[in-house]
């Protein structure tokens, strides 16, 4: 007689995903009016003077969202009034999550985003960006930490990205 | 079970016959008590081994550490019993992977964290508590701050499920309040993607992120339970969820007036560090019914202690402002002072433990999370009185 001993199967406990693949609104030709984002994080606001101080000949836009919640109505409608917007900075987990989502709102509303992460949290940027149909979001990487640091080193990493916005941006 | 008259015998075909098929159609022909399919005389079908389960699991970071009962289809149509959607219905989709928590997945996770079946309306109805926006979940389960999800369970049915509300009741020691909790944050992992490191950035965690589930000692507190003074009537049962830090002690023996004891839990809960202090929320105050019966038998009633702790918890300004992001102008009062909370409303009291004069507070996430509290009910909306009400009421 042969007898079988089988293992019973284990189910999948993984949740599956599905987003619907969001189209990045075009980086103009010309820009006039910039929004930039501060999420209040420390030293977000150093990021963008010190972006902003390159970017001459633009007018400026400045709003505020806060860092671990969503950018409400009202400010993701105060900066569409620019071209673009710069959102500035993801360096935590909860502030990251919600750049990006603030972000690809603001995609959504057609308006073209940078949006800038520290080093240590810009793959889990990107990964959210994945889950929500937006891989190619434009995401720059700051050198990590960001938070309680001076705000000459802040000027000084800030520095070395701005030749990657101005070309996202077009700009020489 | 497949018509295996009409059926091709392919012997290369595996066999995928279920003894629970068999019971379930009833076979009345002798030969299909072995299906023809088989190359073999006798087959018997094993649970898979816990341990290597578990460390598969484990390997593809799909656990909490944890070993974990292996999710076999017939562990989890048990549980499927104890919910009236359907297994493919989305309850959620759950941060940062945004994952669909359906019922199927929620009932394998439950299972894997040791659930018994009747748990599943409980643990269901967390996740979908946790997905309403107020509770900012993609926030919660992202951030470097070490926020873990308190479950608290109120009414009939906490009572019906043994949700332990007296001594040890944060832990260890019962089954519903070590294994909800865990189902939640299996959810969590393997639903959301919240692994430590790639989803959840927690900078070092908690231990409260492997379980934090327990009831309220209603019949020992001497004021209204906190789903009571959110609107439900007494009989109603429901879940509460609420982001916060790991509770910390309040260890009071020797005050003898209301006051005294106010005092030393408001000089507990009067930290900087904590979120609240640069971003005032909500803060879980988990007062023991000994404790409450002194505040109580001075005339207190639960409005006046919650102002009490809210005009009474503050640090100064120059200690909160070193937070994860500046303090607003509007937190800071008259005096310099951030409160710990915006309202006496963000005082979530609750009446809970054994014998002894200890209380627990837990300070929240701050300003950008509020506690959650929904009715456990059918999916029509009506209440239930018992978790057994959800047995054959399929829709």
């Amino acid at each position: 007689m042969k007898i079988k001993i089988i293992e019973r199967e284990v189910i999948d406990p993984l949740g599956e995903t599905s987003a619907d693949k969001i189209e990045l609104a075009d980086m103009p030709d010309t820009i006039e009016k910039i929004a930039l984002i501060d999420n209040t994080k420390p030293n977000a606001d150093v990021i963008l003077n010190t972006v902003s101080e390159n970017l001459e000949k633009l007018d400026i836009l400045n709003v505020k969202k806060p860092a671990g919640a969503a950018a409400t109505t009202r400010e993701i409608k105060e900066a569409s009034k620019a071209d673009i917007s710069i959102l500035a900075v993801g360096d935590c987990g909860s502030c990251t999550t919600w750049l990006i989502l603030d972000a690809i709102k603001l995609e959504k509303e057609g308006v073209p985003t940078i949006s800038i992460y520290s080093h240590k949290f810009s793959q889990f940027a990107r990964s959210i960006a994945k889950a929500h149909g937006a891989e190619n979001l434009r995401i720059v990487k700051i050198e990590h930490p960001i938070s309680g640091q001076e705000k000459e080193d802040i000027k000084s990493k800030t520095q070395i990205i701005i030749p990657k916005i101005k070309k996202m941006l077009k700009i020489n | 079970m497949p018509n295996k008259k009409n059926k091709k015998i392919d012997s290369e075909k595996a066999c995928e016959c279920l003894i629970e098929d068999l019971i379930e159609e009833n076979i009345e022909k002798n030969e299909d008590r072995l299906c023809e399919l088989s190359e073999n005389d006798f087959e018997v079908y094993i649970d898979p081994d816990v341990e290597k389960i578990s460390y598969e699991f484990y390997m593809k970071k799909m656990t909490d550490g944890l070993p974990i009962i292996p999710p076999t289809k017939d562990r989890v149509l048990k549980f499927f019993e104890y919910s009236d959607r359907k297994p493919d219905d989305v309850i959620a989709t759950i941060p940062p992977r945004w994952g669909k928590a359906t019922i199927e997945k929620i009932a394998i996770n439950s299972v894997m964290a040791g659930c018994i079946p009747a748990f599943m309306p409980v643990v269901q109805d967390s996740i979908q508590a946790i997905s309403q926006d107020k509770f900012n979940l993609p926030a919660i389960n992202a951030t470097t701050h070490p926020v873990s999800i308190c479950t608290i369970i109120n009414g009939p049915i906490s009572r019906e499920l043994v949700i332990n509300n007296s001594t040890g009741c944060l832990g260890p020691g019962n089954i519903a309040n070590a294994t909800i909790g865990r189902a939640i944050r299996l959810c969590l992992i393997n639903i959301g993607g919240a692994i430590p490191g790639i989803g959840d950035h927690a900078t070092m965690g908690s231990p409260s992120k492997y379980s934090f589930c327990f009831g309220e000692a209603e019949y020992e507190s001497p004021w209204d339970p906190l789903h009571v003074e959110r609107g439900f009537s007494k009989d109603t049962s429901t879940v509460t969820v609420m982001a916060v830090d790991s509770p910390h002690n309040v260890n009071d023996h020797r005050s003898t007036c209301a006051e005294d004891l106010l005092d030393t839990i408001v000089h507990t809960a009067s930290v900087a560090g904590c979120n609240n202090s640069h971003v005032p929320g909500e803060m879980l105050v988990i007062m023991g019914p000994e404790h409450a019966q002194l505040v109580a038998g001075d005339g207190w009633n639960k409005t006046d202690v919650k102002e009490y702790i809210h005009e009474n918890t503050f640090v100064p300004v120059e200690m909160g402002d070193r937070g994860g992001r500046k303090i607003e102008s509007k937190w800071i009062d008259s005096d310099g002072n951030v409160h710990i909370t915006r309202k006496p409303e963000d005082v979530v009291l609750v009446v809970v433990g054994g014998p002894g004069r200890h209380t627990m507070i837990a300070h929240g996430f701050g300003t950008s999370s509020d506690s959650v509290t929904i009715p456990i009910t059918l999916k029509d909306g009506t209440p239930v009185d018992s978790i057994r009400d959800f047995k054959n009421k399929k829709l």
